[in-house]
């Protein structure tokens, strides 16, 4: 059945809509991914989770050959949605764009496991989910340098790794950390000041 | 000006998400670098995902794949409530968010010079670079059988001898120029042979490509299923 479009966004995502279908409404989508990202809204997951799941079924059992591998694709496709939510920006494009990008992604890396047995993931290098910014790597030094810096980052506790991560790779501040960890600001900042403590002494340590 | 394209009917496949590693990994190298394609690739991502998406439109869908229609009508309940609940709270159990790392630009170094790696090999583990006069080779592992993907430099003035292909060859110039029989080719170039081509490429200047190629006897039996999708597209 055909309805009138009348929840379609008027804003960006206005220029792509007449591709869009009226049976989706992209509104609603978009804004349960903003809330699940902010607010790490269960409920918004929720929604989504019902919207996409059942879909997400159909379509991997078709490759994917059997029910146990389509319910890991969606398991793993709607972890990634959870994970990545703050990484959607429905000014790039809509929603569903993106879940079926991080859909085919999943299944792609599971069937190459299943035929190669290699397991590598090579999607996300393939078909980017976001652009992340690039980083010369032109001096050998600065390589090792960096590779270095980055073995020494991943021997923090998890908690402290996210922080690092974010707060230096993304530029995220601390501010925004809170609200997606859902965590209070002095939390994210101790965790700053303990991860970077720990780092001042592994890299002036193996710095001699 | 690149010149060379994939057919229509191969970025479908891409976008499905159907083809090996290897050639996915080509078409990447291209549209990085051709932005017509590029867009064919985003609008058919928005296609597919509405198409995937919208409520009853599962046979639109299957339309294009004849070989799944079959499976289209399978358990719509084989998740039932129970376990989707079960699945929802386990994935909402973690607080955990994933970061983006940087993307890091590597590079990769034959006979002294050069060459920035095309960010799409980041993850892929090159072998050894063999030496045949003026040519070079470095094998990517992918482990997909008989399809053999390469990162392949020629010096100045080198050429590739005279060759046809049992299979298909794939070359995607990264960087530098060559010419054969049927012209010259610039960087981002994506040219599909099979066995009803012969050529010949010489590099005057020298360059870098990314060839797939599949040289197998046993073409129709070990890959083939993997290359069905694509199998009818590839002139």
């Amino acid at each position: 059945m055909q309805v009138a479009s009348t929840c379609l966004p008027s804003d960006s995502i206005n220029a792509i809509s007449s591709k869009m279908s009226n049976q989706i409404n992209h509104t609603e989508l978009c804004q349960w991914l903003t809330a699940v990202a902010q607010k790490r809204d269960k409920q918004a997951f929720t929604h989504l989770f019902n919207f996409f799941a059942p879909k997400i079924q159909r379509i991997a059992i078709a490759k994917v050959n059997t029910d146990t591998k389509a319910s890991e694709v969606v398991q793993e496709t709607m972890s990634n949605v959870w994970r990545k939510a703050h990484l959607f920006d429905g000014n790039k494009g809509a929603a569903t764009t993106w879940v079926y990008t991080i859909m085919r992604n999943v299944t792609f890396d599971m069937l190459r496991k299943v035929k190669s047995n290699k397991e590598d993931t090579l999607s996300d290098d393939i078909w980017p989910l976001a652009e992340a910014e690039n980083i010369q790597e032109s001096d050998y030094d600065d390589h090792l340098a960096s590779k270095n810096l980055r073995s020494v980052i991943n021997k923090l506790p998890e908690n402290q790794q996210q922080v690092i991560k974010a707060y230096y790779f993304m530029e995220m501040s601390q501010e925004q950390l809170a609200v997606h960890l859902n965590l209070p600001l002095g939390t994210i900042k101790s965790r700053l000041r303990l991860a970077l403590g720990k780092l001042k002494v592994q890299l002036g340590e193996s710095h001699d | 000006m690149i010149k060379h394209h994939p057919k229509f009917e191969l970025l479908q496949s891409f976008v499905n998400g159907e083809l090996p590693a290897s050639l996915s990994a080509g078409i990447t190298i291209h549209t990085d670098m051709c932005p017509a394609c590029q867009q064919i690739v985003t609008q058919l991502t928005e296609q597919l995902s509405y198409a995937s998406f919208e409520e009853d439109s599962f046979d639109e869908f299957t339309v294009n794949k004849p070989n799944t229609v079959v499976n289209t009508e399978v358990s719509v309940e084989a998740i039932d409530d129970f376990n989707f609940e079960q699945m929802i709270a386990s994935i909402t159990d973690s607080n955990d968010i994933d970061i983006i790392e940087p993307k890091v630009e590597k590079n990769i170094t034959f006979k002294k010079k050069v060459y920035a790696l095309p960010p799409v090999l980041n993850n892929m583990v090159l072998g050894k670079t063999a030496n045949i006069g003026k040519l070079a080779r470095a094998r990517i592992q992918l482990d997909e059988d008989e399809i053999h993907t390469s990162l392949l430099h020629i010096e100045p003035g080198g050429s590739v001898p005279e060759h046809t292909h049992k299979g298909f060859e794939l070359t995607v110039l990264v960087e530098g120029t060559f010419s054969d029989e049927k012209g010259d080719y610039v960087a981002g170039d994506f040219i599909m042979l099979d066995k009803q081509h012969q050529h010949h490429p010489v590099s005057e200047k020298g360059c870098l490509c990314f060839t797939v190629a599949n040289d197998s006897l046993h073409f129709t039996q070990g890959i083939n299923k993997l290359l069905n999708p694509i199998g009818a597209f590839i002139y």
